[in-house]
């Protein structure tokens, strides 16, 4: 399906993958987070990457808490133990305004609203890198602004972040933009 | 094997489960319409039972409907077993991959999945025992408890086994009602058992040792040791070659760490 694949994602930058349906996009991210093993070549990254799926994949019978509960037990050590990190789920809610949902089942919310704690989980151990699979497919139109507004204060920071999506509007916060065309991997 | 992470995957896989009303209904219900169409299908007639745990000879004669309850209870127990672990091991298995990804380890989770079934077949086991006090008063209540413990363990392990195997459900689910039909459904069935003509193929099926432990405490003193330590192993084979393939198919691939 894809040949010949070879990227950097620098750090504080911002990188997406683009590309028709079917070319091969989710393949390269599941070979990327270990789902999928490649024929050949080798994966560099850096371990303390979050991942954000293309379905949120969650547990519907938990509440939102204790989803975030049941990651940050995932994170582990690499959560750490300074205070900073332990409220970072409490922050994070807020700052995506979802409080008011954490006691709620996830089975209970809406479609856009399962995709922010999606993406919330994947950003829990303040990773260095973050790897989107379509990830704003179904935010409403304020998270898909607070999306980018976060991306920005992300790269700032210098952690990369990068986007695997079928369309990118927001072209100018991207850094680098490739296309999967004829099972390579082009500059766009 | 971290035990603060198994503890927590125990706990919310346990929360899950527990809001799924409808099993926790069905899991009351089922063990008590079986026994209720039991007391109102057999009769007191006295039944040849061989305990062939003991030997080849030991017969014991024993009213229709007791031996009735104890086999149907065991059939229960392990149908119901295999089923929840079936459902266990499938339910979320794309989440589970996730938490691997963020750093729980797959011996984790199924060991997590597998405590948990564990405490669900000791209740089952414990509350068909129970429901079986209404009906009749076995010799030795503990001895066929275990053998419904057993059953379930055995049963379980069977169903992870299978769930780890098949992707689909309904293969899985397949694979169960076939084993658990031919065996305790059908040649573990005291009545057949002593007229069978190839009983070594029925001592070799998973549910052999725990039926002869439920239906020798039902009936008589003898010594169950033997049949639950064979039980065990049955089950513990089956329970490691599911975590093994479990591990395989929840694996991550390794990648070169760069900081």
């Amino acid at each position: 399906m894809l040949e010949d694949v070879s990227f950097t994602v620098n750090s504080g930058s911002i990188m997406a993958v683009t590309g028709e349906n079917g070319v091969g996009k989710s393949t390269l991210l599941n070979i990327i987070i270990g789902w999928l093993k490649p024929d050949r070549g080798t994966i560099r990254i850096n371990e303390n990457f979050g991942f954000c799926p293309q379905d949120p994949l969650l547990f519907p019978r938990l509440t939102v808490n204790e989803n975030l509960d049941y990651f940050r037990t995932a994170y582990g050590s690499k959560l750490g133990k300074n205070e900073k990190m332990q409220s970072r789920p409490d922050e994070l809610l807020r700052e995506f305004d979802f409080w008011s949902y954490r006691d709620k089942k996830v089975s209970i919310l809406s479609g856009g609203t399962k995709q922010k704690l999606n993406l919330v989980i994947s950003l829990l151990h303040d990773p260095e890198l973050m790897i989107l699979d379509e990830p704003y497919a179904s935010l409403d139109w304020e998270t898909y602004q607070k999306f980018w507004e976060y991306a920005a204060y992300r790269k700032k920071e210098s952690k990369s972040i990068l986007i695997v999506s079928h369309f990118m509007y927001d072209q100018s916060m991207i850094d680098e933009l490739y296309v999967i065309k004829n099972h390579k991997l082009v500059c766009a | 094997m971290r035990i603060s992470y198994l503890l927590k995957c125990v706990l919310l896989t346990a929360k899950s489960l527990l809001r799924n009303r409808i099993i926790l209904l069905l899991l009351l219900i089922i063990p008590a319409i079986f026994f209720i169409v039991t007391r109102y299908t057999t009769s007191n007639m006295p039944v040849w039972c061989k305990l062939a745990t003991v030997s080849e000879e030991t017969v014991v004669t024993v009213s229709q409907r007791e031996l009735a309850f104890i086999f149907i209870a065991l059939a229960v127990a392990g149908l119901l077993s295999s089923f929840l672990s079936l459902t266990l091991i499938h339910s979320q298995i794309n989440e589970h991959r996730r938490l691997i990804i963020c750093g729980y380890r797959s011996g984790e989770i199924i060991m997590a999945k597998f405590l948990l079934l564990m405490i669900i077949i000791l209740s089952i086991s414990v509350y068909i025992a129970f429901e079986i006090s209404f009906f009749f008063k076995p010799r030795n209540m503990f001895g066929v408890t275990l053998g419904f413990l057993l059953v379930g363990f055995v049963y379980g392990s069977y169903g992870m086994l299978i769930g780890t195997i098949f992707r689909g459900e309904l293969e899985g689910i397949l694979f169960i009602v076939l084993l658990a039909n031919l065996d305790i459904g059908w040649l573990q069935n005291p009545i057949f058992y002593i007229a069978a003509q190839n009983k070594a193929f029925i001592r070799s099926l998973p549910s052999f040792f725990p039926s002869q432990i439920s239906l020798v405490s039902a009936f008589s003193e003898y010594s169950i040791t033997r049949a639950v330590c064979r039980s065990i192993v049955y089950g513990l084979i089956f329970l490691i070659i599911a975590l093994l393939i479990y591990s395989l198919r929840m694996r991550v691939r390794k990648r070169m760490n760069i900081d």
